[in-house]
């Protein structure tokens, strides 16, 4: 299932740069090009293909704690979208994800895309900036979830202190315990771990644009906004297929930094719950049957991220131009 | 969102699945040749690492008494415990003694057919009354799968310098207790220390201070014979009676975690902590200087009950290994953690109510909360005998009260969730 995530991206970047390569390669044997593939596909046979198909083979039967029953067919799957509330959960959770998605594509990828541009435009501390930006790239989501629970903590937090302190009073929130305010936080914290990523790439995408077409568009007497919308903009596609691909997955896959900022059971009313977290209760705060359900389950969500990325990948593509 | 590294979710908990079916591997210095061995080593797994050097002594006085036995106590890290757990009873390297935890959550391991039934083996039960038995018992077959270990009692927890430094002493009844948070309120003080973002504490809170606006035991025995239900007046009532205090929790409570809460209270912001009494060591130990006592919420006006309830479980027991190579010496073992010997060990080297019958605590706050909870005990219904099928009435009531707090759903939403939950599964006794 990773490879669904991982392939076309990885596919089309290396693609065009590996092409000429890829001449010469076809003179080796096919021996050889076997043995260099077989570690990958050992590990993906083994992390990917076979934890997948037990989940589909765990599914068809109903379970006595770790005991396997008796075959159950889609047993487990109507159980898990016929049973209250589970039958009320998904949908919301499912809402939640899509919200989470659109949220992140709104405000994470937008201003990373603007990030981007600027410092494209001003080189000046380019470096800098850049590291500076994707520094909480590398912390763990777990860790960030818990510095933000506690600078979001309407008790001892400094968030709310510093308001306070502004005489904002009337803007101090209990902001992880409020159904309306949890899901924009975790879209922002969310958007603040990660804000690097989408810079990096349209970056890195930015650079490869020739700079003679947006000179051509100056010298045609278009605006900086214009020239950006209609000339920069559309050759940025590519990049923006694989982030919103890659966006996509990721939200879908929502699952640590949502714990540690809600616990499992997504915060507050399940202002928060998503479809990762519905996962963890069914699999480890389960019944007797928990393995079974969170089989089924699993593989449900598995089936919605694959086949909603696979359309979306082949709409993004059709609109790619190329310069 | 932005991760090229991480797997999908369900392929980690697959992964998570598919590795634990490996795991665990053998605690070291086992001798399974149970037969002919002089020497038997019988493991004991655990939740509770925080307690090896207690349990070390403890077990050294069952080594004492019998020669070539060695008990060992093998802790796991306690959220990833029942996981653990439920792979090593498959197993005849898992554990010969296993602690368990109680009411719904035994459940899996009785239906893997993971556990010896002990009623009929072990004499001492027969003292153990019955509710306290329920904490261990299967949920069909009614059989006893483990000797309860500790109680857990619920109170409202004080600061008696505060409480001392306002003139107020624990309230004899339920206006004695408002005018009591109001005077504290304009203290400037946070009467109840409380949270809302963990939500497993909202069921705790709700029996602390709803248990006697419901009833306790007679309601719940008509509920179990099927006459009475969550969505009946005494139950929602009791909820609207619990939110009543909220003009008492902290300010913006809805974001308050349970760690904020208990530093509010140990810190001496806060007055009260409503919780278990498991906190009095937790307290204890993060501000050695607090004087703490414990009272019960005495009955408002209009309650079921007239006298104060004091709502309590069992926290766990220990069960057999059906896989253990060395049954006959782990029933042995489990046989004398039912006596009073056992008990009393237990309670002064833990400072935990012991679940053997007639076991004094020498914690004074502890035998206070003993025999309150023995004079008029209170069941903990939501999460000890709603739990046997899914989803549990405590998952439901979690959530539903999460809700109910944060103002999004009325008393009534909040028990129709938990009734319809549990319809789906609870079938009454006839």
């Amino acid at each position: 299932m990773t490879a669904g995530r991982l392939g076309p991206a990885r596919y089309r970047a290396g693609y065009r740069a590996g092409y000429r390569a890829g001449y010469r390669a076809g003179r080796t044997s096919p021996a050889w090009i076997a043995a260099f593939c077989l570690p990958a596909l050992v590990l993906y046979g083994v992390f990917v293909v076979v934890p997948l198909v037990t989940a589909l083979y765990y599914g068809l039967f109903r379970w006595e704690g770790i005991r396997r029953g008796e075959f159950a067919g889609l047993g487990n799957y109507l159980e898990v979208l016929t049973r209250y509330p589970l039958n009320q959960e998904i949908p919301a959770a499912l809402w939640h994800n899509v919200l989470f998605f659109a949220g992140t594509m709104a405000i994470q990828n937008t201003v990373g895309l603007g990030l981007a541009v600027l410092l494209y435009r001003n080189p000046r501390g380019k470096r800098f900036l850049q590291t500076i930006f994707s520094l909480p790239y590398l912390i763990s989501p777990l860790i960030v979830g818990y510095v933000w629970s506690l600078l979001l903590s309407p008790t001892f937090g400094p968030i709310n202190f510093l308001l306070r302190a502004a005489g904002l009073e009337s803007w101090a929130r209990p902001w992880l315990g409020a159904p309306d305010t949890a899901l924009p936080v975790l879209v922002l914290v969310n958007a603040w771990q990660w804000i690097g990523g989408p810079m990096l790439i349209f970056l890195a995408a930015l650079g490869g644009i020739p700079r003679e077409l947006e000179e051509a568009a100056a010298m045609d007497g278009a605006s900086p906004f214009r020239a950006f919308w209609s000339v920069r903009f559309p050759l940025l596609m590519p990049a923006v297929g694989v982030i919103t691909v890659l966006t996509f997955i990721g939200c879908f896959n929502l699952f640590d930094l949502v714990y540690a900022l809600g616990g499992s059971d997504g915060g507050p009313g399940g202002a928060m719950d998503v479809l990762g977290l519905l996962y963890y209760r069914t699999a480890f705060e389960g019944g007797t049957n928990a393995i079974g359900e969170s089989s089924a389950l699993a593989i449900m969500i598995f089936i919605l991220v694959f086949g909603a990325s696979a359309v979306l990948e082949r709409f993004l593509r059709r609109r790619e131009v190329t310069s | 969102m932005f991760r090229t590294r991480r797997g999908l979710l369900a392929a980690a908990g697959v992964l998570a699945m598919a590795l634990s079916a490996c795991a665990p591997s053998a605690p070291e210095g086992q001798t399974s040749s149970g037969t002919t061995s002089e020497q038997v080593t019988l493991d004991v797994w655990g939740w509770r690492q925080e307690d090896v050097a207690a349990y070390e002594k403890i077990f050294k006085i069952y080594e004492d008494a019998h020669p070539g036995v060695k008990v060992k106590y093998v802790p796991y890290k306690a959220d990833e415990y029942d996981t653990i757990l439920r792979t090593g009873l498959s197993d005849a390297n898992g554990p010969d003694v296993a602690q368990l935890r109680s009411y719904g959550l035994l459940q899996p391991l009785v239906a893997a057919k993971s556990l010896v039934p002990l009623d009929g083996q072990v004499q001492e039960l027969a003292g153990f009354p019955e509710p306290v038995l329920d904490g261990a018992r299967g949920e069909r077959d009614k059989r006893v799968y483990g000797v309860p270990f500790a109680i857990q009692t619920l109170h409202v927890i004080y600061d008696k310098a505060l409480f001392g430094k306002h003139g107020l002493t624990p309230p004899k009844t339920w206006d004695e207790m408002i005018a009591a948070f109001d005077k504290l309120a304009a203290a400037d003080l946070v009467p109840l220390a409380t949270t809302v973002t963990d939500t497993w504490m909202l069921p705790i809170q709700q029996e602390i201070f709803g248990a006697t606006t419901y009833g306790g035991h007679d309601y719940l025995g008509r509920m179990l014979a099927g006459q009475a239900k969550f969505t009946d007046r005494p139950w929602v009532d009791s909820l609207t009676r619990w939110k009543s205090t909220s003009k008492y929790w902290p300010e913006q409570y809805e974001g308050v975690s349970y760690v904020d809460a208990q530093a509010l209270f140990t810190s001496g912001r806060a007055a009260m902590f409503p919780g278990g009494v498991w906190e009095l060591a937790v307290f204890g130990k993060s501000n050695p200087e607090l004087e703490l006592g414990i009272f019960n919420v005495p009955p408002p006006p209009g309650a079921a009950a007239t006298q104060t309830l004091v709502p309590g479980y069992v926290d766990g027991s220990f069960g057999v290994s059906a896989k253990s190579p060395d049954q006959k010496a782990a029933m042995d073992l489990v046989r004398w953690m039912a006596s009073p010997e056992f008990g009393q060990a237990f309670s002064t080297e833990l400072r935990q109510i012991s679940a053997v019958p007639g076991v004094r605590p020498q914690d004074p706050l502890l035998a206070q909360a003993l025999a309150a909870y023995q004079a008029d005990p209170s069941p903990y219904v939501t999460y000890a005998y709603f739990s046997g099928g899914s989803p549990t009435a405590w998952d439901l009531a979690s959530e539903a009260f999460s809700t109910f707090v944060a103002g999004r759903s009325g008393a009534e939403d909040a028990a129709e969730h938990i009734q319809q939950g549990v319809d789906q599964w609870f079938r009454p006794t006839q």
